[in-house]
């Protein structure tokens, strides 16, 4: 390894790209807007609270309160159904999944259970709902543990079983937490991949790559400074996402040294991908594709989206083969869920992974043209 | 290796087969330290095969080369430093300026190059601070002919370095190469251009389908190939055109009025302008010359060595 020669090429091809404002842009842009659509349906998803329709038969003070106790504890969103509709019609043609009709005479029940101290006295709140529904079940339980807080409340004993709930996440963390990470190493595989194959073809049909056949540069050299180019752009990149999510969505993430050590060892991995690619297909066209058919799939199935795990079996047997997957989980292991273990199982993976494809891409790069 | 002093470039039986097709078939020659060889030859000679396999960047299928005593195949990294190569077709980093275009090269050689005595030798001192990609193409060949100096080698490389360039452009770059001479540098070039290989080059090497044909100074190569002379006769009317054929040659004509005449003996020419001025018709203008590498080519193989438009000469 010759670093002056390292430092020559990582000098040009920043300049050249630094000059070249709009592919830049685009570069910088793609993954932050990706981040800014997606944050912001899941922003809106997470603020949202349940649709619930209750019916109030007995108007009353009490049912009012209890309505705006469904509203605040349960965070539901409340319409109110008038007293005098039929019910199952109103489902039907209103469409809505739930309705919770509060009885006459839960005030008086209500009065006589607490003041008379008279067990006998009850009221029976009736749900509406329709079974196929996915939601209702949820909105039922959510309902149920509210009532019976209520309930607890009104008997005046304190309660003997208490829970606590201990996340496995240190603190809670909103999707967009950990939709961030899979972007970043997303957008690292695509600038690595597509950067490289993008470069090595057009430097070969300039006629630069015989050219430089010719100079004492040897194929490490050439591969090395392609991923000290790659990774400074990766954290230049990086760095805007970051920003934007924090400035944006107040995303704070985990901040150590596992970030830039997987953003290195994704660029070594799609840089030497990006060189086998550009080895074998031999005219740009075909090099691009082969880059989109090695990307596509690794973006959709390693979970950069969505968590693998919410994916069907047979799909989670394949994303455990793909390098990105492991980039995923030790970027969400370390900036997420701050299990260095974790990160350091997933490290030793793409890590292996990316020595083996370094030296493959060292192998395959050839500067002679047409043996 | 004895003879390292002897020759700058020794190639014996040298050929390349892409599969069936034997690209440079068993060719052998030599090239003396500081003179300028032009390797002349149409379309798919095999020029860039050739010069590719001489300067390391395509192998043999077969055949032994030297270069500056080394050999060619095993001793690439002993070479590369010694040599300096624009290949055909060259371009650079579009975003790149011509000085940062230099000093990127040089960098990779890792030598102290004279970056401004390089500027000046290829004559785009004012371009300098120009991006490449804004160059025209005479510019573009002339840096590419820098670059390969940028390690001071001992023999140049230029495959095809005028193709496709204005006359003018042309002949800037031709200055360029003439200084190269003057400096004593070995220069091995390929061209299709008749001109360019009879104005600059010491020796020629005619490469038609992969086999050298004939070589040897252009002068040589002129006087052992052909045996007459040209006249040409400008603006001249259809009257003198009838005289010449009566008298027994083959004139040919010309385009804009240009007849041509070949003749074995000199003394042709005063035969043929007396019998035209006794008729009383009527030519502005003349010229008598030796028939040129152009002509060499179409005797030795039948075909015209060129289709560009722009140095295409009428052939007598
Ligand atoms: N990599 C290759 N694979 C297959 N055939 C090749 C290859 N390179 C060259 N050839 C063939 O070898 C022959 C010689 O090609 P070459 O490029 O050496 O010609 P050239 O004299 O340089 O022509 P030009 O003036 O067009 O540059 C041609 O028929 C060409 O098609
Ligand atoms: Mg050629």
């Amino acid at each position: 390894m010759n670093l002056r020669v390292v430092g020559a090429n990582l000098i040009v091809k920043l300049k050249c790209v630094w000059r070249e404002k709009t592919t830049m842009f685009f570069t910088i842009a793609f993954p932050i807007i990706l981040i800014l659509v997606f944050g912001t349906i899941f922003m809106s998803q997470d603020n949202v609270g349940f649709h619930l329709c209750v019916q109030d038969l007995d108007q009353t003070t009490l049912s009012a309160k209890a309505i705006a106790t469904l509203e605040r504890d349960g965070k539901f969103k409340i319409t109110r159904v008038d007293p005098a509709a039929n019910v199952n019609q109103y489902v039907r043609e209103n469409k809505v999944d739930l309705v919770m009709i509060i009885p006459r005479g839960l005030e008086s029940s209500i009065v006589q259970n607490v003041t008379r101290k008279d067990p006998k006295a009850f009221v029976t709140i009736t749900y509406i709902y329709d079974p196929s529904s996915s939601s209702v079940l949820t909105k039922i339980q959510i309902l149920n543990a509210v009532l019976a807080g209520i309930n607890q409340k009104l008997s005046g004993k304190s309660p003997v079983i208490r829970s606590a709930e201990t996340s496995i996440l240190t603190r809670k963390y909103r999707f967009i937490e950990f939709f961030v990470p899979g972007i970043i190493a997303m957008a690292v595989m695509s600038l690595s991949l597509f950067g490289t194959v993008n470069l090595n073809t057009e430097l070969r049909q300039k006629g630069i790559i015989r050219k430089l056949s010719t100079t004492p540069i040897t194929r490490t050299d050439w591969i090395l400074s392609d991923i000290l180019y790659q990774f400074t752009l990766a954290v230049g990149s990086t760095i805007a996402m970051l920003l934007v999510s924090y400035i944006v969505f107040d995303v704070r993430l985990n901040l150590d040294a596992w970030l830039p050590a997987f953003i290195l060892l994704d660029v070594f991995a799609f840089v030497g991908i990006g060189m086998i690619l550009t080895r074998f297909a031999r005219e740009a066209q075909s090099a691009a594709a082969a880059a989109n058919a090695v990307s596509f799939p690794m973006m959709f199935l390693s979970g950069s989206f969505f968590p693998v795990e919410l994916m069907p079996g047979f799909l989670q047997t394949i994303a455990k083969i793909l390098p990105l997957y492991y980039v995923n989980e030790g970027l969400r292991s370390a900036m997420v869920f701050e299990d260095d273990m974790a990160a350091l199982r997933a490290a030793a993976v793409i890590g292996a992974f990316a020595a083996v494809v370094f030296i493959l891409g060292i192998m395959a790069t050839k500067w002679e043209e047409g043996q | 290796m004895t003879k390292d002093a002897e020759y700058a470039i020794e190639v014996v039986k040298l050929t390349k087969r892409y599969g069936d097709l034997a690209a440079v078939n068993d060719i052998s020659f030599t090239v003396s330290k500081g003179e300028v060889f032009a390797l002349l030859g149409p379309n798919g000679a095999g020029k860039t095969t050739t010069v590719e396999i001489i300067s390391t960047i395509r192998t043999p299928t077969s055949g032994k080369l030297m270069l500056l005593g080394m050999d060619v195949t095993r001793q690439k990294s002993g070479i590369v430093p010694r040599i300096g190569v624009l290949p055909q077709g060259f371009s650079s980093f579009d975003r790149l300026t011509v000085r940062e275009t230099i000093q990127y090269y040089s960098r990779l050689f890792g030598t102290n190059t004279d970056i401004d005595g390089l500027i000046e030798l290829v004559n785009i001192k004012d371009k300098a601070k120009v991006q490449y990609k804004k160059l025209s193409g005479g510019l573009r060949q002339r840096l590419g002919i820098a670059i390969a100096l940028v390690n001071d080698p001992e023999v140049v490389f230029l495959d095809e370095p005028t193709t496709g360039l204005d006359p003018r452009a042309r002949r800037e770059v031709w200055e360029v190469l003439q200084g190269l001479k003057n400096r004593g540098k070995t220069v091995f070039l390929t061209t299709h251009y008749m001109e360019e290989a009879e104005l600059l080059a010491d020796t020629v090497a005619i490469i038609s389908k992969g086999k050298i044909i004939a070589k040897g100074s252009p002068g040589e190569l002129i006087e052992n190939n052909t045996n007459y002379l040209v006249l040409t006769l400008r603006c001249a009317d259809n009257k003198a055109f009838e005289i010449v054929r009566k008298m027994g040659f083959e004139p040919v004509l010309n385009g804009n009025k240009e007849i041509r005449i070949r003749m074995e003996h000199k003394d042709d020419v005063q035969k043929i302008l007396n019998a035209i001025t006794d008729a009383g018709a009527l030519y502005l203008g003349l010229d008598v010359r030796k028939p040129n590498l152009e002509e060499v080519f179409l005797k030795l193989t039948g075909e015209a060595l060129l289709s560009d438009p722009v140095v295409e000469r009428g052939v007598v």
